[in-house]
């Protein structure tokens, strides 16, 4: 890289951090200093806060009617219509899971979800994607070939050696070397590229009956159909019903920003397991072989490639994931926040999409500018929003002493916060009642209470809110700014409580 | 996939609270700051809050005699800064009137309001005749003493029984003073020469039975305390201050001389420290009152000398 390039990709590193940083210190000083100034601004953001989440909310139940909506859809047959303008048949579908520790508990469901999909075997190409460096891969691979290799029409095992020079130890670089062999493997059988939908999964993925038949039916019907990923909403059902509580609800919440985001499609970006025109992929040169965010960032790498005109087409249909937990409820909470802050350290996109546009001359300014802050707008406001109203609410009350306290603002300042978060609150009686109905089927062994206890446990938001809310968002900005660059970090997922019939 | 009608529903959504932000930021700011839309002067006027509080709650509220629709606990908003005259009004409750200053931007507190009712709810709650009462603070128990049979009785909260709790012996004249116990079992009464022990819990550790009376042989007694091993009495003298055992057969021992006749004194329990004033000749010739605190914690040597006798009175029952 050139130096002034890597100074450009610096001075953008520090951006995000300066901001969120900025914003809550500016805050602080403000509240002690200037405590009716603080207020004003505190009213503000609560207000625009509370019509925002409203705003999400209604967006939420839009997207969770779409998913009822199209959840017994037989969309083989939707396929089949197609043709014979559309010739869904010439369709292949090449999956990829890469594996970093994960062990047969996990990928056995993920493969045996696969084999059970209506979806014709001999159009789907299995690749396990393991790490050279892990112990009991070609142990793992050779049993796991032994049990599945037959059912797919390709199934290949890959061995990512460890320390290609320009690669770091990230799910992407292991999932291009896989994508690599797939291609020639598919070279060889001279099937075209523009014929194969690529899919990454996460290791612990396991896809809906009607998974491929619906991508394959979106891939079809869509418009530029290679100028788009295909984004399933995810759910973390796998072992929902024994993660304990703290778990359940990060995981329930954080399916249900995916669901909002997918009804924001100038927003909508790649996320965790996903689909995309393997023509594309290969065009691209595959994921980012030194970056953790690889599920998003392969999103602005075909944005740049197809000078913004790229889009993610949300699929309402389910693909589940284990819930992360832990033996403890305290390494629960450490698992779920170094969880969250991978994800968060989806800020690196910002450096990365910035560098992008300045060199690029054909999308216009406008797109430039709304997509940067657009990206920078999300990441910003996931580091501080929390922290806003948990911690720096109270503060002019606090600091302004009994002049700020004998003021109209200084009384009404606690009154319209609690008004404003009770308001707030109401809107999550939504979110309680939709938790409760994207769960799976109660296992017999689990008691019916466990349901009531799903809905007290939404009790606990608040506290989880300011744990696993901003916190790991600012730690990774920080990071980011610090130059103390992430490694991947493979989420630890225990099987505590299932019962081993289910533990596979 | 999103159809053109969801756009459409999205786009709607979003320019709605774009909407209601930007109408309704205005009017959530202006009251938090306290302004108000006069109609006649067709501004923003800065009003000023008047927060009351009473006890008990739910008076009427008037206003320079304009009715509130609120009662009491209420915040009364938008108030035009100036004087207002607060009349409080709660039926069968004396109504409560002052002046309040409303300023700009500022809260008025007025917090602390008592009605007091019309007709005092006095009830008799003594069911024998009585002579004196008095209160075990600590606990929330009021106790009399019926002069004709000695008896102690305590009554409930509504006076409609009292239960009899101990006995005690008379003293002529009666007693003066009646001091409970700091573990709140024993009562110390006394006149000016004699003092009596009794018994208002079966759980006591005293070793002699109650109630009995001694004749104190250096009277006249001024006052006298509980220690807080609630077994010794600290006595105040005429002219010194003793301390004895809560014992019928208890001799008190002398711990100071005092030049100062009736002095005034003051006992604390928590520390077992007895203040008092004296006089002294000072210097210059002249008497001169002066405050003293004496330390009667059970490890001084007073009670240690008590201690010791104590000992060897049983050891002189157990060889009779």
């Amino acid at each position: 890289m050139k130096n002034g390039n890597a100074k450009t990709k610096r001075y953008l590193e520090i951006i995000p951090a300066c901001i969120s940083w900025g914003i809550l210190i500016f805050l602080a000083c403000l509240s002690i200093f200037r405590p009716i100034l603080s207020a004003i601004l505190i009213i503000i953001f609560e207000f625009y806060w509370n019509i925002r989440t409203i705003y999400l909310t209604t967006l939420l139940v839009l997207a969770y009617k779409k998913l009822s909506n199209e959840k017994n859809r037989d969309w083989l047959s939707d396929c089949v219509g197609l043709a014979p303008k559309k010739d869904w048949a010439k369709v292949y579908h090449l999956i990829i899971f890469p594996v970093y520790k994960e062990g047969l508990k996990i990928l056995r469901p993920s493969l045996k979800s696969l084999a059970d999909c209506q979806y014709p075997k001999e159009k789907m190409i299995v690749v396990m994607a393991f790490e050279e460096r892990s112990s009991d891969s070609r142990s793992n691979a050779a049993i796991l070939e032994e049990e599945f290799k037959s059912g797919f029409f390709g199934y290949i095992s890959t061995f990512h050696p460890d320390g290609i020079p320009g690669e770091s130890r990230t799910k992407g670089a292991n999932a291009t070397w896989a994508a690599k062999q797939a291609k020639e493997f598919l070279d060889k059988r001279s099937i075209a590229y523009e014929d194969i939908l690529i899919s990454c999964f996460d290791a612990d993925t396991c896809v809906d009956k009607q998974y491929f038949a619906c991508l394959t039916y979106h891939f079809l019907t869509s418009s530029r159909p290679h100028q788009a990923s295909y984004q399933p909403m995810p759910v973390y059902n796998n072992n929902i019903w024994y993660a304990p509580a703290f778990a359940r609800l990060v995981e329930t919440s954080g399916s249900f920003c995916q669901m909002i985001e997918s009804m924001r499609l100038e927003k909508f970006v790649t996320f965790s397991s996903h689909s995309m025109s393997f023509k594309t992929l290969v065009a691209i040169n595959y994921w980012p072989v030194n970056m953790i965010s690889d599920d998003s960032v392969v999103y602005w790498k075909a944005f740049l490639y197809y000078k913004g005109d790229y889009r993610v087409v949300p699929l309402y249909i389910t693909v589940s994931m284990d819930a992360a937990y832990s033996t403890s409820i305290f390494k629960t909470v450490v698992v779920q926040y170094k969880q969250k802050r991978r994800w968060a350290w989806g800020v690196e996109n910002f450096p990365f999409l910035v560098e992008g546009l300045i060199h690029d001359k054909k999308i216009p300014l406008a797109k430039k500018i709304r997509r940067s802050f657009n990206l920078l707008e999300s990441h910003i406001s996931w580091a501080v929003w929390a922290m806003i109203i948990m911690l720096i609410t109270p503060l002019p009350i606090l600091f302004g002493g009994a002049f700020f306290s004998q003021t109209s603002i200084g009384y009404n300042l606690p009154r319209i916060g609690g008004l404003l978060l009770n308001f707030a609150l109401g809107t999550s009686l939504i979110w309680i009642v939709l938790s409760m109905t994207i769960l799976p089927k109660r296992p017999p062994d689990v008691k019916w209470f466990k349901y009531i206890m799903m809905v007290i446990e939404w009790a606990l938001a608040p506290v989880i809110i300011l744990i696993l809310g901003s916190t790991p968002a600012l730690d990774a900005q920080t990071r980011l700014a610090l130059g103390k660059y992430m490694q991947f970090y493979s989420t630890e997922k225990v099987y505590k409580n299932i019962p081993e019939e289910k533990n596979g | 996939m999103i159809t053109r009608n969801e756009q459409r529903i999205r786009a709607f959504l979003f320019y709605s609270s774009v909407a209601i932000f930007i109408t309704g930021l205005p009017l959530i700011l202006s009251f938090a700051l306290g302004y108000k839309f006069d109609r006649r002067a067709f501004k923003f006027t800065r009003t000023g809050l008047l927060v009351l509080k009473t006890q008990p709650q739910g008076a009427n509220i008037f206003l320079n005699e304009t009715l509130f629709p609120a009662k009491t606990p209420a915040t009364v908003t938008e108030l035009l800064p100036g004087n207002y005259t607060v009349r409080l009004e709660l039926e069968g409750h004396y109504p409560w009137i002052n002046q309040a200053g409303i300023s700009a931007g500022k809260v008025t507190f007025l917090e602390k309001i008592i009605l007091f009712p019309l007709r005092p709810d006095i009830k008799q709650i003594n069911s024998e005749t009585l002579s004196t009462f008095w209160a075990d603070e600590e606990r929330g128990a009021i106790y009399y003493v019926n002069p004709d049979d000695g008896g102690i009785y305590k009554p409930d909260s509504e006076g409609r029984r009292s239960e009899r709790v101990a006995e005690s012996v008379p003293l002529d004249p009666p007693a003066d003073k009646w001091k409970i116990s700091p573990d709140r079992e024993i009562v110390l009464y006394f006149n000016s020469r004699k003092i009596g022990i009794t018994n208002i819990s079966q759980q006591h550790k005293l070793f002699c039975r109650l109630p009995f009376v001694i004749d104190y042989p250096y009277k006249p007694i001024i006052d006298a305390y509980w220690h807080s091993d609630s077994y010794h009495l600290i006595i105040i003298g005429l002219r010194n201050i003793a301390v004895m055992e809560a014992d019928s057969r208890s001799e008190p021992v002398i711990l100071l001389s005092l030049a100062k006749k009736n002095t005034p004194s003051f006992y604390d329990t928590r520390t077992d420290t007895l203040y008092f004033l004296d006089t002294q000749r000072a210097e210059d010739g002249n008497l001169y009152d002066n405050l003293y605190k004496l330390d009667l914690n059970a490890k001084l040597s007073p009670f240690q000398e008590l201690m010791r006798l104590r000992q060897s009175d049983e050891k002189r029952e157990r060889e009779d």
